[in-house]
C-alpha cells in the first residue's frame, strides 16, 4: 500500500476521468461543468505532483520511476494542458464541439502522457503511449461532421498505428534479445554486439520520432495540424511533445545508453533532416496551422540536436528548448485563436494582412512570438537556440551547428513574412474584440515571458540543471 | 526435417509483419484493409513476444502479448469509429480519395 | 547635479519624441524648454563653482565595456574646460529652444523638432563630459546624427535632403580619421581614458611608426588623425563643403549646431588633447596652417555670397579657422575664449537673420532685401550688435578674443606665428567688409523685394526677439567680463590643468602698432563698406566686370564643390555603378541571395509536392526513412 502514494496524481486523474464520465452522462449540457472540473483536477494534480518526494523512487518492480525529470515534465504537461483548455473554450463553443467528452478525452490522453513520462518498463511505456494515442485519434477527428477533421483523424490513426506497430516490433526484439522489459536491465544487457537488440533500437527510434514528428516520420503532422479543429491542433503542438521528448530522452539515456555510438548518428540524421525540412517546406504555406506544423517539425529538429550530444548539458539545453518552445507556441496559438470574425475562425496567413492597424496589441504579441520563434535576440527563442548550439559546439559537432544556423536563417524568412503581412499589408476588416479571458491570459503571459526571459535566464537554467540523467 | 525452433517463429512473425506493412502502403482501395494490416502487424509482434517468452522461460512476454491484444481491440474500435464517421461525411472510404489535405 | 545636466535633455527628447502627439505641442515645448533651461542653470552653478573653488569631478554612470584590461566607462567628468563648454552649449541651447517656439510656429512637426534639439543637446553633453575617447566618439557621432536629422528636417525639400546627406558623408571622412586615431591610441596605450593616455604620452614621444610606408612619430600621427576628425566636424578647408549647404536646415538649427556648438567640437577636441598636441610641433604647425587657410578662404568667399545664411556660414568657417590657428600656436585658452564669445555673437547673427528671413517670408537672398531698417528697428539693432562683435569693434566681445588671437600668434615668435598674425589681420579686414556688406545690403539702400510689399514687412514676435536680446547682451559683455579670467596673466590657475601648456608665452607686450592696427582697420571698414555697397555701387560693378574671373572664382567658392564632384563623386559613382551592376546584381545577387533563395524555393516546392495527401505515400516515406536508418546501422 505504501507505493500507492507515489502514483497519487495518476490515480487521482483516472478516478476523475471515470467520475466525470458518469457525471457528464447524467447531467445535461454539462460541458461547462466538466470543463471546469477538468481544469481544476489538472491543477490539483499539479499540486499532487509537486508534493512528491524529491528523490529517485522506483516502484512496481522497478517499472515506474519518479525522479526530477519526470516531476518537471509532468508539471509541464499538466500546466500546458490547463492553458490549452483555457484558451480553447471559446473556439469549442463557436464550432459547436463543446461536448463534455472533449475535456475528458483530453484528460485521458494527459493521463497517458504522464504514465509515459514516468514509465521505466516497456509494457508501462506502451500502455501509456497507447492511452494517449487513442485519445489523440479521437481528438483529431472530434469535429465529426467535417471532412477535414475526420480525414485528419483517419490519417493520424493509420500512420500512428503503423508507427506503434514498428515500435512494438522493436520492443519485442529488445525483449527477446535482452530477456527483460525493464529499462535498467535492458541497459545492462544491451551492447553493440547484440545485433538483434540494436535492430530493435531502430524500430523504437522510428516510433518515438513519429511521436515528436521528426523527419522522415513527420508526414502526418501538416495534414493533422491543418485538418483538426484549432483547439486540438494547439493541444497536438504542445502537450504530447513534452511526453514524447521525455520518453525519447529516457530511452536514449537509460536503456540505450551503451549503444550511444549507434543511435547518435541516427538522431543527428533525424535532427538535420527535421531542421532542413521545417525551414524549407514552411515557406510556401498559406495556412497558418500548416505553417505551425512545419515550424514545430523544425523546432523538434533543434531539440533533437541537443539530445544528440550525449552530454548532460545537451539534455538540459534540449529541455530548456522544449520549455521555451512550449511557451512560444502557446502564445502563437493564442494569437491564432484570436483570428475570429462573426463566429468564424480564420486560418489563412493573408487574413492577417494589416492586422496592426486594427489590433495593435495583438499584432505586437504576434510580433514578439514570431521574432522569438525565428530566434532573434534578445527574445527567449534566441536563448533556446543559443543553448542548443552551445552544447552542440562543445561536443565538437560543428556540421550540425552550422546546418542548424543556416536553417535558422532560412526559417526566419517565413516568420518575418507573416510580420510583414501583419504590419505592412493593406488592412482587412477588423476581427472581433471580445475575447475570452483565459485566452488573453495565456497569450499575454507567453508574450511577456518571452520578452523578459533575457533578464533572468538563470532561473530556468538553475531549475533544469538539476535534471541529471546519468 | 528439423525441429521447429525459435528461428522459425521469428521468421514467421517477420513475414507477417512485412505483409502487414506492405498492406498499408500497397493497398489503394479500402481503408478496412489497412485496419486489417495493422492487426497483422500487432499479431506478428505477439508471435514474436510469445515465442521469445517461451524461449527465455520468462512470462513477461506473454503478459505483454495480453496487453497488446487488449490495446489492439481498443485501437480497432477507435479506428472503425473514425472510418464510420469519415464514410458518413464523404460517402466513400477509398484510400485514393483521402487527399483533401495536402501541400 | 551633473546627472541632471546630462540627462534632462535626454528625458525631454524621449518624451516629446515618442509621446509628442499624445501630450500635445504646447506641453512638448514647455517640457523641452524648461528641462534644457534647468540644465543650463545647473551648468551655470557648476561654472560658478569652478571659478570660485576650482571644482573638478568625475561621476560614473556605469561601466560600459569591460573586456580583458580594456575598461571604458560612461561617465561625467567635469573640469574647467568642460564647464566652459557646458555653459556655452546649455545656454545657447536653451535660448534657441525658446526661439524655436516662435520660429517654427507654422511648422506641423514641432514636437519632432524640439525632440531633435534636445537630443542634440544631450549628445553634445556626452561629448563634452566624456572621460575617454570612446564616449567622446559616441557623442561625436550623436551630434553628427542629430545634425543630419535637423538639416534634413524639412525632408520634403530635396535640397535639404541632399545637404543632410552631404553633411553626413563629409563628416564620415573626418570621423574615419578620428576613429583610426582612437584605434592607434588603444593600440599603443592600451587604454582610451584621457588621464591614462595623457600620463603615458611623455614616454612615447620618441616612438616611431610606419604608416602607408612613411615613418611618422607616433604622437604626430595620432594628432593628425584626430585633427582630421576635428576638420570634418569644424568644417575646415577641404572638409568644409558641407557647412554652407547645411544652411538648408531651419535657422535655429544653424544657430545652435552650425555656429555655436557642434562645429566647435573640433576646437574642443584639439584643446582637450592639448597634452598630445603639445608634444608634436609638426601637428601644431599643420593645425595652424589649416586654420589660417580656412580663415582666409572662407572670408574671401563670404565677400561675394548672396544668401544671407551662407554669408554667416562662411563667416563661421572663417572664425573656426581663427580658433584653430590660435590652438595651433599653442594659445589654447585664447581659442576657447574665442569659441566662447563667438558662440554668442554668431548665434545672435543667425537668430537675427532668422528674424529677417521670417519678416521677408522665407526670402534669403540679400539682393532682394534692403531699406527696411526703419521697419525692423529691433532686428536691425540686434544684427548691428552681432556684426560689431563679430568684426571686433573695440570693447565688444569679438574685439577681445580675436585681437588676442592675433597678438598671441605674433607673440609666439615663430614663422608660423607671424604668418598667422598677418593672415589674421588681413582676414579681420575682410570680415569687417563682408559683415557690413550683409548689414547694408539687408537693411539699407533701396527696397528690392517684389514678392512682398514694404508695408507687409513686420517685426518678429517677442518670443524670437527676447532670446536674441539675451544673446546680444552676451555678445557685448562676455569679452570684458571674462577676458582676465580666460586669457589674463593668471589664467593658468583658472584652467587648472585641464589644458597643458608646454611652451609658456613670454608675457611681453606686443608692439603698439599691432594693438591699434586691427581695430583701426575694422573701424575704417565701416564707412568704406557703406560707400561701396550703398552710396556708390557702380565702382563695385565696374570692379566685378573687370575682374570677372576672380569674382566667379569667389562666387563659386574656389570651385571646391566642382573639384570634389569631378574627382570623387563622379569617379565613385562610376565605380559604384560598376560594382552595383556587374558585381552585385550580376554576380553576388545572382549566385548569392537570389540564387540561394531560388534554390530554397525550389526545394520548398519539392518538399511541398512530397506532401501529396495520400496515405500510402506517407507510409511509404516512413518506411523509406526507416530502411535508410536500418541500412546505415547494418553497414556501420
Amino acid at each position: 500500500m505504501q507505493t500507492i502514494i507515489y502514483i497519487l496524481p495518476e490515480l487521482f486523474l483516472s478516478l476523475t476521468i471515470m467520475f466525470l464520465l458518469m457525471a457528464g452522462v447524467f447531467i445535461k449540457k454539462s460541458f461547462k461543468l466538466v470543463n471546469l472540473c477538468t481544469i481544476a483536477s489538472l491543477a490539483f494534480a499539479i499540486v499532487l505532483v509537486l508534493n512528491q518526494a524529491d528523490e529517485i523512487t522506483k516502484i512496481f518492480n522497478d517499472s515506474y520511476i519518479i525522479d526530477r525529470l519526470s516531476i518537471y515534465m509532468k508539471i509541464l504537461t499538466l500546466l500546458f494542458c490547463i492553458f490549452v483548455l483555457l484558451s480553447s473554450k471559446d473556439y469549442l463553443k463557436i464550432n459547436k464541439i463543446d461536448k463534455m467528452e472533449y475535456p475528458i478525452i483530453v484528460l485521458a490522453s494527459t493521463l497517458g502522457m504522464i504514465i509515459m513520462i514516468s514509465s521505466y518498463d516497456l509494457i508501462v511505456f506502451y500502455l501509456g503511449l497507447e492511452l494517449q494515442s487513442l485519445c489523440l485519434y479521437i481528438l483529431a477527428s472530434f469535429k465529426r461532421n467535417e471532412d477535414r477533421s475526420t480525414e485528419a483523424g483517419l490519417k493520424y490513426f493509420v500512420l500512428s498505428a503503423l508507427a506503434s506497430g514498428l515500435l512494438l516490433y522493436g520492443c519485442s526484439l529488445i525483449y527477446g534479445f535482452t530477456g527483460s522489459t525493464n529499462f535498467e536491465i535492458i541497459s545492462n544487457k544491451l551492447d553493440p554486439s547484440n545485433t538483434g537488440a540494436v535492430f530493435g533500437i531502430v524500430f523504437i527510434i522510428v516510433g518515438l520520432a513519429f511521436k515528436i514528428s521528426a523527419v522522415p516520420f513527420h508526414m502526418w503532422t501538416p495534414d493533422v495540424y491543418e485538418g483538426s479543429p484549432t483547439s486540438v491542433t494547439s493541444f497536438f503542438a504542445l502537450v504530447p511533445k513534452i511526453a514524447a521528448l521525455t520518453v525519447f530522452i529516457r530511452f536514449m539515456y537509460v536503456p540505450f545508453v551503451n549503444v550511444f555510438n549507434q543511435w547518435q548518428t541516427i538522431v543527428i540524421f533525424i535532427s538535420i533532416a527535421s531542421m532542413i525540412l521545417g525551414a524549407v517546406a514552411a515557406i510556401g504555406q498559406n495556412n497558418i496551422k500548416r505553417l505551425m506544423a512545419y515550424s514545430s517539425i523544425g523546432h523538434m529538429g533543434y531539440a533533437l540536436a541537443g539530445l544528440a550530444t550525449g552530454t548532460n548539458s545537451g539534455i538540459q539545453s534540449t529541455i530548456i528548448y522544449l520549455i521555451i518552445y512550449l511557451v512560444m507556441n502557446l502564445g502563437a496559438f493564442g494569437c491564432i485563436f484570436m483570428m475570429k470574425r462573426e463566429n468564424t475562425f480564420f486560418e489563412n496567413i493573408n487574413d492577417l494582412s494589416g492586422l496592426s492597424k486594427n489590433h495593435p496589441i495583438l499584432s505586437l504579441s504576434f510580433l514578439i512570438i514570431l521574432f522569438s520563434l525565428a530566434g532573434i535576440p534578445p527574445l527567449a527563442g534566441f536563448f533556446a537556440k543559443f543553448y542548443i548550439f552551445m552544447s552542440v559546439i562543445e561536443s565538437g559537432m560543428y556540421t550540425l551547428a552550422i546546418i542548424g544556423l543556416v536553417t535558422t536563417v532560412v526559417s526566419a524568412f517565413y516568420y518575418l513574412r507573416i510580420i510583414k503581412i501583419i504590419y505592412f499589408d493593406k488592412p482587412k476588416k477588423p476581427f472581433e474584440q471580445s475575447y475570452d479571458w483565459g485566452l488573453k491570459v495565456s497569450m499575454i503571459l507567453s508574450s511577456i515571458l518571452i520578452l523578459i526571459y533575457f533578464m533572468y535566464p538563470s532561473i530556468l537554467i538553475d531549475i533544469v540543471s538539476s535534471v541529471v540523467i546519468y | 526435417m528439423s525441429e521447429i525452433g525459435l528461428g522459425h517463429y521469428l521468421t514467421l512473425a517477420a513475414i507477417i509483419f512485412t505483409i502487414g506493412i506492405t498492406g498499408i502502403f500497397l493497398n489503394r482501395k479500402n481503408v478496412i484493409i489497412i485496419l486489417m494490416s495493422i492487426e497483422l502487424i500487432l499479431l506478428a509482434v505477439n508471435i514474436n513476444l510469445v515465442s521469445f517468452s517461451i524461449y527465455l522461460q520468462n512470462l513477461v512476454g506473454q503478459v505483454f502479448a495480453m496487453f497488446i491484444l487488449t490495446v489492439a481491440a481498443a485501437e480497432a474500435a477507435v479506428g472503425l469509429a473514425i472510418i464510420v464517421i469519415y464514410y458518413k461525411n464523404k460517402g466513400s472510404i477509398d484510400v485514393e480519395r483521402i487527399s483533401s489535405l495536402k501541400g | 547635479m551633473e546627472y541632471g545636466i546630462v540627462f534632462l535633455p535626454l528625458v525631454a527628447s524621449i518624451v516629446s519624441g515618442f509621446f509628442g502627439k499624445k501630450i500635445g505641442v504646447k506641453s512638448c515645448q514647455i517640457l523641452t524648454c524648461s528641462f534644457v533651461s534647468i540644465s543650463a542653470i545647473l551648468s551655470l552653478i557648476i561654472f560658478y563653482q569652478v571659478i570660485v573653488s576650482g571644482y573638478t569631478s568625475n561621476k560614473l554612470i556605469f561601466n560600459w565595456i569591460g573586456s580583458g584590461n580594456f575598461y571604458v566607462n560612461w561617465s561625467i567628468s567635469i573640469d574647467t574646460l568642460t564647464s566652459v563648454m557646458l555653459v556655452v552649449v546649455s545656454l545657447i541651447s536653451s535660448i534657441i529652444h525658446f526661439y524655436s517656439i516662435g520660429y517654427m510656429s507654422h511648422d506641423p512637426h514641432k514636437p519632432r523638432f524640439m525632440a531633435y534639439l534636445s537630443l542634440f543637446t544631450f549628445a553634445m553633453f556626452t561629448l563634452i563630459t566624456a572621460d575617454n575617447f570612446l564616449q567622446l566618439y559616441f557623442g561625436w557621432e550623436g551630434v553628427g546624427l542629430c545634425s543630419y536629422f535637423l538639416i534634413g528636417f524639412w525632408y520634403k525639400k530635396p535640397a535639404a535632403n541632399a545637404a543632410a546627406i552631404k553633411a553626413f558623408i563629409v563628416n564620415r571622412v573626418g570621423d574615419f580619421g578620428f576613429a583610426i586615431g582612437i584605434f592607434l591610441i588603444f593600440l599603443f596605450y592600451g587604454t582610451v581614458n584621457y588621464n591614462e593616455v595623457f600620463q603615458q604620452t611623455p614616454q612615447l614621444v620618441q616612438k616611431e611608426v610606419i604608416f602607408f610606408g612613411i615613418e611618422f612619430s607616433l604622437i604626430t600621427l595620432i594628432c593628425l588623425l584626430l585633427f582630421i576628425g576635428a576638420m570634418g566636424k569644424s568644417a575646415q578647408i577641404l572638409l568644409h563643403t558641407w557647412l554652407p549647404d547645411a544652411m538648408e536646415g531651419p535657422t535655429p538649427v544653424s544657430a545652435l549646431i552650425h555656429a555655436a556648438t557642434m562645429v566647435t567640437a573640433g576646437v574642443f577636441l584639439v584643446v582637450k588633447c592639448s597634452p598630445l598636441f603639445e608634444y608634436s610641433q609638426t601637428a601644431l604647425n599643420v593645425v595652424t596652417t589649416v586654420g589660417m587657410l580656412t580663415a582666409f578662404f572662407a572670408a574671401t568667399v563670404a565677400l561675394v555670397q548672396n544668401d544671407i545664411k551662407r554669408i554667416i556660414a562662411y563667416s563661421t568657417c572663417s572664425q573656426l579657422g581663427y580658433m584653430f590657428f590660435a590652438a595651433g600656436v599653442g594659445a589654447y585658452n585664447v581659442a576657447i575664449f574665442h569659441l566662447f564669445t563667438h558662440a554668442f555673437f554668431k548665434a545672435l547673427l543667425f537668430l537675427g537673420s532668422g528674424c529677417v528671413i521670417h519678416s521677408f517670408n522665407e526670402e534669403q537672398d540679400v539682393r532682394f532685401m534692403g531699406g527696411v531698417w526703419k521697419k525692423l528697428p529691433y532686428t536691425y539693432a540686434l544684427m548691428v550688435i552681432g556684426t560689431l562683435a563679430l568684426t571686433g569693434f573695440p570693447f565688444l566681445s569679438g574685439y577681445y578674443s580675436k585681437d588676442a588671437i592675433i597678438e598671441f600668434a605674433y607673440l609666439r615668435g615663430s614663422t608660423f606665428g607671424y604668418c598667422a598674425a598677418a593672415v589674421g589681420i588681413f582676414t579681420a579686414l575682410l570680415t569687417a567688409v563682408y559683415s557690413w556688406r550683409l548689414i547694408f545690403k539687408t537693411f539699407h539702400g533701396k527696397y528690392n523685394n517684389k514678392d512682398n510689399n514694404l508695408s507687409s514687412i513686420h517685426e518678429s514676435p517677442l518670443i524670437m526677439l527676447l532670446p536674441s536680446l539675451l544673446l546680444a547682451i552676451g555678445a557685448i559683455f562676455t569679452g570684458i567680463l571674462f577676458k582676465e579670467m580666460f586669457i589674463g596673466n593668471n589664467s593658468t590657475q583658472f584652467w587648472n590643468n585641464s589644458i597643458l601648456f608646454l611652451h609658456i608665452f613670454q608675457h611681453g607686450h606686443p608692439p603698439t602698432w599691432l594693438l591699434i592696427l586691427t581695430p583701426l582697420l575694422v573701424i575704417i571698414a565701416i564707412p568704406f563698406s557703406y560707400y561701396l555697397f550703398v552710396k556708390n555701387e557702380k565702382i563695385l560693378k565696374n570692379f566685378i566686370l573687370k575682374n570677372q574671373l576672380l569674382y566667379n572664382f569667389l562666387l563659386n567658392k574656389w570651385y571646391f564643390d566642382e573639384l570634389y564632384n569631378f574627382i570623387f563623386v563622379r569617379t565613385f559613382k562610376k565605380v559604384g555603378l560598376f560594382f552595383w551592376r556587374k558585381g552585385d546584381i550580376n554576380t553576388i545577387d545572382r549566385y548569392g541571395p537570389d540564387g540561394l533563395s531560388r534554390i530554397v524555393k525550389t526545394i520548398s516546392d519539392k518538399a511541398v509536392n512530397f506532401q501529396s495527401g495520400y496515405l500510402y505515400h506517407y507510409a511509404f516515406v516512413m518506411l523509406i526513412g526507416f530502411s535508410i536508418l536500418l541500412t546505415y546501422l547494418i553497414l556501420y
